[in-house]
């Protein structure tokens, strides 16, 4: 595969509009895009034509997120394939555990719904170890660093939480 | 065995006479009218020891001179039998508690009383049980009170007067609910119509004013079921555990808010994302000046533009906390009535909503609003349900039943299905299949509306096949809920008109 070669993504996700806006945004930045609207479809595109990379939702009808990447590790040629998830239930108990699940076993990296084009782009283009503009690679880090930050504050005590706000605070009077 | 003498007819007489004044099981003495103990049987000398040249009053209470007000004295002088109470003491000096018959030995009918016959019985035992049953009565930790057919309290416990103040000779209904009139649906009452046990749960109100929750066991006194004279009221008082439970239901609110505001969150998320693109998408049409893209971006846009109307709507419905408002109402007519909403729009989409009606099924208190939203939540649901199967057509039956005094309302289709991991999940906020159609609320909604009528909703779901929902109403619950109301809002107005 020569680096001229287009790359086909693979967007499974069961809202219509989530679909046309990253499509879009993936044919714009010279990507080709399958589309799948739940798990078992994913899956049956993957059969006919296995992907370079795949953006999934985690909460669908007929197949979730999670039981469609559980379906890929079967197949040690489908396991290599770079996964994306992008999700709103990043923090909530519906999607939580399924995430941790994903992360854990080494998906790769999550983004949380609305996503920006730009961060969306340099987070694809990351996972597939491509060349980034100056932009984006500098889009790829901020979302590395809001990624850890995330983390790191879901984690974190509540209470040396306030103790720093007010630090803060104090700093700025 | 003593053989039987046969000298004479007055030989058995007196042989009888001995017998009998030996084995009667009673304490037997003879007392002449200066209180000396003149005879006695061996029950009288086990229970009080030697009497042989004793006075009476010596023997049975260890005193000097005759007892303040003796019995004895009276029946020598008007030759009637007498039953007296007495307390004395025993051969080894304990306390002996005992009934006295006291009757007269005269030679003829109405001629002096030269001597007279005390015929005593321990009871000892019996003065402990009672004793016991004092205790009991007044110290067990209910309320207990007696009542006649007048609804008069003859007997109340200390814990009882202590609550509600000293009641005896007052109503029931005064003192229990500070009512003028007798309650409704009385439980006492019915006791004394058919005998049987009863038990409710009842709110009343004690001396200070506040609200008293009890469980109420009303039960015959005595052993006979007809011509009952009076009825024992006993219950046991769960305000604690009333406040116990709202505590807990008001935990469960706060971690649901919690949950609620995180899922709202997510609805957010999704909307915010789906306005995202709607922009992106509007951005690349103005840059290649193609109205294509600019029309598609617009109604993303406008699409997600009215994904908050109607987030906004269901989320309002959904936090709405109150109590449902029962009114009698015929549950076919409640299913008729969401058809006729449904019929048309089923159609539409290719799907034949019917009705299977139980025609055994009879009015019960339902909040007519509350079941309304349940059956269009579940109907709407059926409908998508079987639009997103892969068959061109669909059916949705919405049936009911009542068995056992379960009253049940029930939605099938033969749709996608869900499988387990869905399964699991649709009763959770926010959580949605529909993609940008579902607000994740609508069978949170059902499932909060029936369990506040003290229902259950259940789901057995075969990804292809389809799903059905059951909602069932036990009905003892819902009248019960409908008397409790009725009652809570009466018991209202007393505290509310109490000076």
């Amino acid at each position: 595969m020569t680096k001229s070669e287009k790359k086909t993504v693979l967007i499974v996700d069961d809202e219509e509009d989530v679909r046309q806006y990253l499509s879009m945004a993936l044919t714009d930045a010279g990507f080709e895009v399958v589309m799948a609207t739940n798990g078992k479809e994913a899956l049956d595109k993957v059969k006919e034509q296995q992907p370079d990379l795949i953006s999934l939702d985690l909460v669908m009808p007929k197949g979730s997120g999670v039981r469609f990447y559980r379906e890929l590790q079967k197949n040690k040629e489908w396991a290599k394939i770079p996964v994306l998830i992008v999700t709103g239930h990043a923090r909530d108990d519906v999607g939580k555990s399924d995430l941790k699940e994903l992360t854990m076993s080494g998906a790769g990296i999550y983004l949380e719904k609305p996503v920006k084009p730009k961060s969306y782009i340099s987070g694809i283009k990351q996972l597939l170890g491509m060349d980034t503009t100056d932009e984006e690679a500098e889009e790829a880090d901020k979302i590395k660093i809001q990624n850890d930050l995330k983390n790191m504050i879901d984690e974190a005590d509540p209470e040396i939480l306030k103790k720093l706000q007010k630090l803060m605070k104090d700093q700025n009077k | 065995m003593n053989k039987l003498p046969r000298k004479s007819v007055a030989g058995l007489e007196d042989w009888m006479c001995r017998s009998l004044f030996e084995q009667v099981p009673f304490n037997v003495a003879i007392i002449d009218r200066d209180y000396n103990i003149v005879s006695a049987n061996s029950n009288f000398s086990e229970y009080f020891g030697p009497w042989k040249g004793k006075k009476c009053y010596k023997v049975y209470k260890n005193l000097s001179q005759p007892c303040l007000g003796c019995d004895a004295r009276l029946t020598f002088e008007d030759g009637q039998p007498r039953l007296s109470d007495e307390s004395g003491v025993d051969q080894h000096g304990k306390e002996a508690h005992y009934v006295v018959h006291i009757a007269p030995l005269t030679k003829r009918k109405g001629g002096a009383v030269k001597y007279i016959v005390e015929m005593s019985r321990d009871v000892v035992e019996t003065k402990n049980w009672q004793m016991e049953y004092q205790l009991l009565f007044e110290r067990v930790p209910c309320y207990i009170t007696v009542i006649d057919r007048n609804y008069t309290i003859i007997r109340a416990n200390e814990n009882f007067r202590k609550n509600f103040g000293d009641v005896v000779g007052r109503k029931c209904f005064e003192v229990y609910k500070k009512r003028k009139t007798k309650c409704p649906n009385c439980p006492a009452a019915r006791t004394f119509r058919d005998g049987q046990v009863h038990r409710s749960q009842q709110t009343g109100i004690k001396k200070g004013g506040e609200k008293a929750h009890y469980v109420l066991t009303t039960s015959p006194l005595g052993r006979q079921t007809d011509q009952i004279a009076h009825v024992i009221e006993m219950s046991t008082d769960i305000t604690d555990v009333k406040k116990l439970e709202k505590e807990v239901i008001e935990a469960e609110r706060l971690s649901a808010v919690g949950q609620t505001v995180a899922g709202l969150a997510h609805s957010i998320k999704n909307i915010l994302m789906g306005l995202e693109g709607g922009m992106y998408i509007m951005g690349r049409g103005l840059e290649a000046n193609d109205r294509e893209k600019l029309d598609q971006g617009w109604d993303m846009l406008e699409r997600n533009f009215n994904k908050t109307t109607s987030l906004v709507r269901d989320f309002l419905s959904f936090a709405k906390g109150k109590m449902p408002e029962l009114e009698i109402v015929d549950p076919n007519e409640l299913v008729e009535e969401i058809i006729g909403l449904y019929k048309t729009v089923a159609a539409e989409h290719g799907v034949n909503l019917r009705a299977d009606l139980d025609t055994k099924v009879s009015a019960v208190p339902l909040d007519p609003k509350g079941v309304h939203t349940c059956l269009t939540n579940l109907v709407s649901n059926a409908i998508d349900a079987c639009e997103m199967s892969d068959s061109k057509t669909g059916e949705v039956c919405i049936s009911t039943s009542d068995k056992n005094g379960v009253l049940s309302f029930i939605v099938s289709d033969d749709g996608t299905g869900m499988d387990s991991d869905i399964k699991k999940k649709v009763f959770t906020t926010f959580f949605t299949t529909k993609g940008g159609k579902g607000t994740g609320l609508g069978l949170l909604t059902t499932r909060k509306i029936v369990k506040e009528h003290g229902g259950k909703i259940s789901v057995r779901s075969k990804t292809g096949t389809g799903t059905t929902f059951r909602i069932s109403f036990p009905k003892s619950r819902l009248n019960m809920l409908y008397r409790e109301e009725k009652s809570e809002n009466e018991l209202e107005t007393q505290v509310r008109e109490r000076p």
